[in-house]
């Protein structure tokens, strides 16, 4: 009987949030770069961390990258910039592995050894 | 004949040759260009010969220490450094060679591992790669191995912690990260574990550490060496003062006893620098070949990476973990002598990057009241574990010193508790 009001409860709150899909995160990723053109200061880094987040969700990798890189370049406050980019690293350094391109592989472990330099550094707040 | 035996006998008995000629053959393997071999493989002699440098900085100031020490208080200080360690197994006892090859035997263990069991996890960590093979090589060859032997136990046991040590963290990992793709490689591991352990029995309920706004004068305490140099300069100058200005001044010549005992601290934390910067030399060219091989070999391999991969999941637990494990640390410290065990000093390097990660493991499972006394057993827990390794490295001929990371003292503790029996019942 518990495990029943359990499954429930789950059901209720996958319902809560629905996963958007394909359009609906286009439109919001439209809106989002509309907004960054006049964003400035921390509005500026929540927009690109967003952006980050939307084309993670939409599987364009390459796209995620390059806003959470640019959010970071910005601001190295700890957060979903940092732990989004270790996961997107390894996702395109398995994609280099099945491709078997030795240099991209070579390049994102690079790119998550700096990653985790800076997180060091970040923590220390030497930056 | 004459070349091939000079070769054997002089050239190839020096470690900083064979670890160059490793990183020779790993660039030849990634089919780099000549000039790239070249370099890469003079710069990884140069990387054992900055840490050589490095381990005899540390090596003075902590003689000079166990000197006062023993007069000051009529008993052994002693200060944890896996660095330490290294630098005297790899110089003092001339083991650079055994721990070089042994340091490659793991990574092929490791990958023999993840390739055909269901633990797909490579140790990308090559730093604690080369403190395991430090304390398997010093450990088994004092359990009676040598030669291949030795390389082959050290491969098999350091190999079989490369893959164990993420597997048992995973589990915590993935309630960390929300993902199973990427682990945690670091050889704390049963440190963290334990201190999750405690959290989540005496945490339950309590809230997150990420709603605490920490001073920001703790921030200077995050500065690694600065917090080694908050420690050891206090230390040494209270050792030098109890040890007396005449026994001082036998020490330090002209120099007032407690500016030398001042001078002598600073030492040891430039001592740790150099042997680190040393490291990451060393392992510049090494790492990059052997996990590019290592992650062809295992497609499906989940990365095992080093402890800051977790830090922006909970900063605050980070400092936390830090404080609480340094509070157990001295409370381990005045404690454990009553027991017939030797006074451990608080390792800041150690507590700051354990402690921190164990700060994010307990506030995942038990929030602040689990992070608080978490910490303080997790401190206390990786004091009493290196403690009682000591009269065995009192044995081997380290000066004042005992192993950090905890799992490479779990390797230890293998070796000496069950191998080395063993062995003895064949011999």
């Amino acid at each position: 009987m518990f495990f029943k009001k359990k499954k429930k409860v789950k059901n209720q709150s996958q319902h809560d949030q629905p996963k958007k899909n394909k359009q609906q995160l286009t439109e919001e990723i439209d809106w989002q770069l509309a907004k960054l053109e006049k964003a400035d200061g921390n509005e500026r880094i929540e927009v690109l961390n967003k952006l980050g987040s939307l084309y993670f969700e939409l599987h364009e990798f390459d796209k995620a990258i390059e806003y959470y890189e640019t959010s970071i370049s910005e601001n190295k406050t700890l957060g979903k910039a940092f732990t989004d980019l270790t996961k997107l690293y390894n996702i395109k350094r398995k994609e280099a592995t099945v491709e078997n391109d030795k240099e991209k592989v070579q390049g994102y472990l690079q790119k998550s050894d700096e990653l985790m330099k800076l997180t060091k550094d970040s923590i220390r707040g030497r930056v | 004949m004459g070349i091939i035996d000079f070769i054997i006998d002089s050239v190839l008995t020096q470690a900083s040759i064979t670890i160059a000629l490793i990183a020779f053959i790993g660039l030849l393997l990634q089919r780099k260009d000549f000039g790239e071999v070249m370099s890469g493989s003079f710069k990884t002699m140069l990387g054992f010969l900055v840490l050589s440098a490095g381990a005899s900085i540390i090596v003075n100031s902590l003689i000079y220490f166990g000197k006062i020490f023993s007069e000051g208080f009529g008993m052994q200080g002693i200060v944890p450094s896996i660095e330490a360690i290294n630098g005297q197994a790899m110089n003092d006892l001339g083991l650079g060679n055994q721990i070089a090859i042994t340091f490659l035997a793991i990574f092929v263990v490791n990958i023999i591992l993840a390739r055909f069991t269901k633990w797909k996890y490579i140790f990308l960590t090559g730093q604690a790669i080369l403190w395991m093979a430090t304390m398997t090589t010093v450990f088994g060859s004092v359990a009676g191995f040598s030669g291949i032997s030795l390389i082959l136990m050290g491969g098999l046991v350091g190999g079989f912690f490369a893959v164990a040590m993420p597997a048992i963290a995973q589990p915590i990992v993935r309630k960390i990260t929300g993902t199973n793709e990427i682990a945690l490689g670091h050889f704390c591991t049963i440190g963290y574990v334990f201190a999750a352990g405690i959290s989540k029995v005496i945490g339950k309920g309590s809230k997150s550490t990420e709603d605490i706004k920490f001073p920001k004068g703790l921030g200077f305490l995050s500065d690694t060496y600065l917090s080694v140099a908050f420690v050891m300069i206090p230390l040494y100058m209270i050792t030098a003062a109890f040890a007396g200005a005449s026994f001082g001044a036998e020490l330090s010549g002209d120099v007032n006893y407690l500016v030398y005992a001042f001078l002598q601290a600073v030492e040891f934390v430039v001592g740790v620098y150099v042997l680190l910067a040393g490291v990451r030399l060393l392992l510049a060219e090494i790492v990059p070949a052997f996990r590019g091989i290592a992650l062809k070999v295992v497609p499906d391999a989940k990365p095992a990476l080093d402890c800051p991969v977790l830090f922006p999941y909970a900063p605050n637990a980070v400092t936390a973990g830090f404080v609480t494990t340094t509070i157990g640390t001295v409370i381990a410290m005045f404690v454990l002598p009553w027991f017939g065990l030797a006074m451990i000093l608080p390792g800041m390097l150690t507590n700051f990057f354990a402690g921190g990660t164990a700060g994010i493991f307990m506030n995942a499972v038990g929030g602040r009241r689990g992070v608080l006394f978490g910490g303080i057993a997790h401190g206390f827990f990786i004091t009493l574990l290196p403690a009682l390794l000591v009269p065995h490295f009192n044995s081997f001929g380290f000066v004042n010193t005992t192993a950090t990371d905890v799992d490479t003292v779990g390797a230890a503790l293998v070796f000496q508790w069950i191998i080395s029996p063993i062995m003895s019942l064949f011999s």
